[in-house]
């Protein structure tokens, strides 16, 4: 249906959302906004490394650049929240232009070691700047919902709805981008950049385009996590963030959009079952601070070991060996040939 | 003129805890081409593996090598059943040159966690051995004292020796081929994988040295959020890739550098400037010489 | 075919997805500001939360606090309560990320439905927290927050929370007034954390009148870095300033007194720590060695010194701790968790037994001022204002790290986070109920 319809499968998915929303208490509601924003920063991991095979473990510090863009605009010019968005992309976006740009020619642990080193400097900068607030940040409130909305309308719901319209428009938008000649041309650079090139693609051009789009997407889920804290400040961006985010992209399967949610829905749930976990069985607070983490970390490890290319790859090519072990009576080749009056053929 | 000597000496004396990181990253480096991010949080390990020793034999001296020696262990440990597995399975597609990376940013979680349980979140102490007040010259005191002149004794010894091992010996040949061609290395009849199970073990008696030495020769304090060990691992990295990651004297010369020029600009400019000094250092290098000060041009790529 | 299994996986996506977030789940229930009687509290009983840094780079010291308030309430249970409930105080770590802070905060009010959230630490957290999970308008006080931002004390923005430390422009004045009633034409020098909490003092230094010779600002987190402190000690002894001021935190002071020794530069100057980064008794747990430094140093607080054994709350506080965590230092944080849980404790007596939220509120705006406490300052709430303590008193270190107060008593500055002068206080602090308990 997705392939077919994808229009309808996404907005079949918003309407149960929706539905969802108005059942869940308040705090799994708080939760689920959660997940969007990590639908979408793992998005746009996924793009980047997965897609285009540049690592990033510096994504928190441009989910940074967005939120401050976006905060800022709301700070002192008001800014309605539409806006503060799209320039959190915007800014973002030219963020990682310019991180593309100096990152274009490295590739593998260099790349990883210069965004490491992004994601520890950048806070220092926000320090630097009064502009930016400091460690104690800029406010960003995007005011009460809507009155039409009705008075039982709660905030966290209305972050709710606007994470998973951000997260469903970024979607439905990501994926038509990787389904397009763009896509291919990443992929393409990915496998062989050599070869790429010979072909026609630019290949420096095509990293940076990566790059860029990620950017932006990160900027945008920065934006809106800064949203759901009322908050914007380097603790909110820590290293710990960048890490997460690999990780995630990482469960989800690098290589596919479909895992996305499985990824998001696993960070933002292990705390929860560490927590559930450790009141079972009665732990004190060093348990219940340690256990999500080694949670996290392990399930990590296992993913990389026996499903690298994360599940959904992994099911597909189950499903793939299955298809091709039901048919294994069939000739792969299928050859008619005929000879004078005689015909030859291997269909059966 | 007092000012710049100690600026030299402060330099000099950050350089050598940068440079046993740098080493033991270039040394993974070399013997089995991955970037090893869980270094950091092995060095932490062997942190609180040394500060046990000293508690239990009353002695530095001893629980050193020995911190060393279980350094090594686990990280051959963790060569062969977490690289190997993962190189077993992972091999192909884009995930092959990140599967390692991530795999060692799992390592780092699990580490830390596994510290949060043993030894709680309190602080521990580890005391350094040797004097850390600086030697007097005349009315002066420098910034190095013993203890500091002992962790630059130590690197320097530790960078010859292994270079020595890498240069000149049988087995260091058998290492640096184990990492540029494998499969021909394995055809000559090296043992390639025991080979870079033994790289690592190297990397991991380095880093242990790294951890405990960084410790005593700060403030002794150890907990398993250590900023230290995470700064470490950063300052480590960036002076290898600007020394040269292929390159083990690279190491030392791009730690030097980076620990004068932050040095520098701690003193000279202003103490605020440091992370976005290093991340631009970091840059710049990498855009106009990415293989680094001694490194050579084909090793630039994973 | 693939196109079935597309849907499959986003169904069960999503599937998964609800039955995941709904592991630990509570019925749904619509938001409802005024559901009858408030949460947290039945006939028997009160509870109350907190989120603190347990784990952490800021936990060093300020993890004790929340099991020192535990300490006091199971005393004050021991003894009948407050108007005849019991207090439970759920205490959840936030690791000093704003994020977390939130997250925990959600649970605190959502899930664990608390009365009231009591000493949440750190500037940046406390923000997040209070407008994210829109406390004001949920009614949940907020009392006595752990950090010195003077925002907090504005009723109009922060109508359900309540501060307790002075804020840093106020520390910064009074340290201004010593110096220049102390220090008049000395060398002055000053070591900063270079982000809104170092640069608070920098605008109250500014009010005060008084201008450094030196400042040496560091990055936040830089204090970690090898040649740092060794850095700030160069620059001293270029300088040699007569004093030197220091508002940083716990491990710059350990990082600047780490490098003193290194560079052999010991009592070259009068170091005056600020009150977050001198908290002695947390280096003192982490590093003895480094304490004895700390000798003939001046510092500032605003309670009654851990080591005061004349100081009535001081006796009462010590048998308490003593009794319920006898393996754990009796120091300034315990003091300082200890006395937010014996102010609330008074609070919530003055609330009277038909206790509410708003109720609450409307207590220690008019009441609190005058509610007995264990600070040596008074308390500035009022119905236009959310500001606590309003002052230091300034002590010197000795060579186990107490502080003593100069001149041997208590001699109380107080002042604003604006530009009202420092006065000398005559405060004299309403004597402890008996037993401490809110009889």
């Amino acid at each position: 249906m997705l392939k077919k319809h994808p229009l309808v499968t996404f907005i079949f998915f918003g309407v149960v959302l929706y539905l969802i929303s108005n059942r869940l208490d308040e705090l799994l509601v708080y939760q689920g906004a959660s997940v969007a924003i990590f639908v979408i920063a793992i998005a746009s991991l996924i793009l980047l490394t997965g897609y285009s095979g540049q690592i990033s473990l510096g994504h928190g510090a441009l989910m940074c650049i967005g939120a401050y863009a976006a905060a800022l605009l709301r700070i002192h010019y008001n800014a309605p929240v539409w806006l503060t968005f799209v320039v959190a992309v915007l800014a973002a976006a030219v963020g990682g232009a310019l991180l593309g740009l100096a990152a274009a020619r490295l590739s593998g642990p260099y790349l990883a070691g210069t965004t490491l080193a992004l994601a520890i400097g950048l806070p220092s900068i926000a320090n630097k700047f009064s502009i930016f607030g400091g460690e104690q940040g800029i406010s960003f409130d995007i005011g009460l919902p809507p009155a039409s909305l009705g008075e039982d309308f709660t905030q966290y719901k209305w972050y709710f709805w606007i994470s998973w319209s951000a997260a469903l428009i970024a979607m439905y938008w990501l994926r038509h981008v990787l389904n397009s000649r763009y896509g291919r041309s990443w992929r393409a650079v990915r496998s062989n950049d050599v070869a790429a090139e010979l072909a026609g693609i630019h290949v420096g051009r095509n990293k940076v385009l990566a790059f860029t789009i990620s950017a932006g997407l990160a900027g945008l889920a920065g934006a809106l996590l800064g949203m759901t804290i009322s908050l914007v400040s380097p603790g909110v961006y820590p290293l710990l963030l960048s890490f997460s985010l690999a990780t995630g992209a990482v469960l989800a399967g690098v290589t596919t959009l479909g895992g996305v949610m499985i990824g998001a829905v696993i960070l933002v749930a292990i705390p929860e079952i560490a927590l559930a976990i450790a009141n079972r069985y009665g732990g004190s607070e060093t348990i219940i601070t340690n256990l999500p983490g080694l949670l996290v970390s392990g399930l990590l490890i296992l993913t990389v070991l026996l499903v690298p290319n994360g599940p959904v790859e992994q099911m597909h090519a189950r499903r793939a060996k299955h298809a091709k072990n039901g048919k294994a009576s069939h000739s792969p080749v299928e050859l008619t040939l005929r000879v004078g009056s005689k015909t030859f053929s291997t269909k059966k | 003129m007092s000012q710049f000597l100690d600026m030299f000496l402060i330099g000099i004396s950050a350089a050598s805890i940068y440079a046993l990181m740098a080493i033991s990253m270039v040394l993974v480096w070399r013997s089995t081409r991955v970037v090893n991010f869980a270094q950091a949080g092995m060095a932490l390990l062997s942190a609180y593996l040394g500060y046990e020793l000293v508690a239990r034999t009353g002695n530095f001296w001893i629980a050193l090598p020995l911190a060393m020696i279980l350094g090594a262990a686990f990280s051959a440990f963790i060569e062969f059943f977490l690289m190997r597995t993962l190189l077993k399975h992972s091999n192909q597609g884009p995930i092959a040159a990140i599967a390692p990376i991530i795999a060692t940013l799992g390592l780092l979680g699990v580490i830390r966690a596994v510290i949060g349980f043993i030894w709680g979140h309190g602080d521990v102490l580890l005391e350094a051995p040797l004097s850390k007040i600086g030697y007097k010259v005349g009315e002066t005191t420098l910034f190095v004292g013993p203890m500091g002149l002992f962790v630059i004794a130590f690197v320097v010894t530790l960078l010859i020796v292994v270079t020595i091992v890498f240069q000149k010996t049988n087995i260091g040949l058998a290492l640096r081929a184990s990492a540029y061609a494998p499969e021909i290395a394995q055809l000559s009849g090296i043992r390639v994988s025991g080979i870079r199970t033994l790289g690592w073990a190297i990397a991991g008696a380095s880093g242990a040295a790294a951890g405990i030495l960084q410790t005593v020769n700060g403030t002794g304090v150890l907990t398993p959020e250590s900023l230290e060990f995470s700064l470490l691992l950063v300052f480590g990295f960036i002076a290898a890739v600007i020394g040269g990651l292929e390159s083990l004297p690279g190491a030392v010369l791009g730690s030097l550098i980076l620990g004068l020029v932050l040095a520098f600009v701690q003193i000279y400019i202003s103490g605020t400037l440091v992370f976005i000094v290093a991340f631009l250092l970091l840059l710049t290098l990498l855009i106009i010489r990415p293989q680094g000060f001694l490194g050579s041009k084909a090793g630039r790529r994973a | 075919m693939i196109t079935i299994n597309r849907r499959k996986l986003i169904t069960a996506s999503a599937v998964l997805a609800i039955a995941t977030l709904t592991v630990s789940t509570v019925p749904a229930n619509a938001f409802n500001p005024n559901m009858g009687s408030d949460p947290g509290i039945t006939a028997t009983t009160i509870k109350l939360g907190i989120t603190s840094p347990l784990t952490g780079i800021a936990s060093p010291g300020y993890k004790k606090i929340p099991g020192a308030m535990k300490a006091y309430f199971d005393y004050v249970n021991a003894n009948g309560g407050v108007n005849g409930r019991k207090i439970t105080l759920v205490s959840k770590d936030d690791q000093y990320i704003p994020t977390t802070a939130v997250a925990k905060a959600n649970e605190l009010i959502l899930r664990d439905k608390v009365f009231a959230l009591v000493g949440t630490l750190g500037t940046a957290s406390t923000k997040a927290l209070t407008a994210s999970t829109q406390l004001s308008k949920r009614g949940v006080p907020s009392l006595f927050v752990n950090t010195g931002w003077s925002g907090f004390a504005d009723k109009q923005a922060y109508p359900t929370t309540f501060s307790i430390l002075p804020s840093y422009q106020m520390e910064a004045k009074i340290i201004g007034k010593l110096l220049k009633d102390q220090y008049a034409g000395k060398k002055l020098a000053l070591i900063y954390q270079d982000d809104d909490f170092g640069r608070d003092a920098l605008a109250g230094f500014k009010t005060a009148g008084v201008t450094f010779d030196t400042t040496i600002p560091y990055a936040s987190g830089s204090q970690a870095l090898p040649a740092t402190g060794a850095g700030w000690i160069t620059k001293l002894k270029a300088a040699a300033p007569d004093v030197t001021v220091f508002f940083g935190v716990s491990s710059a002071t350990t990082a600047l007194l780490g490098a003193s020794v290194q560079g052999g530069w010991i009592g070259k100057t009068q170091f005056i720590f600020g009150s977050v980064g001198g908290d002695a008794t947390t280096i003192a747990n982490s590093l003895p060695a480094l304490v004895p430094l700390l000798r003939g140093s001046k510092g500032l607080s605003f309670a009654p010194a851990p080591t005061d054994v004349n100081d009535e709350y001081i006796k009462l506080f010590q048998t308490i701790y003593a009794a319920a965590q006898p393996k754990e230092t009796f120091d300034n944080n315990v003091v300082a968790g200890m006395s937010n849980a014996f102010l609330a404790v008074q609070a919530i007596k003055a609330a009277g037994k038909n206790l509410t939220r708003k109720g609450l509120i409307q207590t220690i705006e008019t009441k609190g001022a005058s509610l007995p406490h264990p600070f040596l300052t008074p308390l500035g709430y009022s119905t236009t204002s959310h500001v606590g303590a309003t002052g230091y008193w300034v002590g010197t270190y000795g060579a186990t790290g107490a502080l003593t107060p100069d001149g041997g008593k208590y001699t109380v500055y107080t002042t604003d986070s604006g530009t009202g002068a420092v006065v000398e206080s005559t405060y004299k602090r309403p004597a402890m109920p008996a037993k401490g308990l809110p009889n």
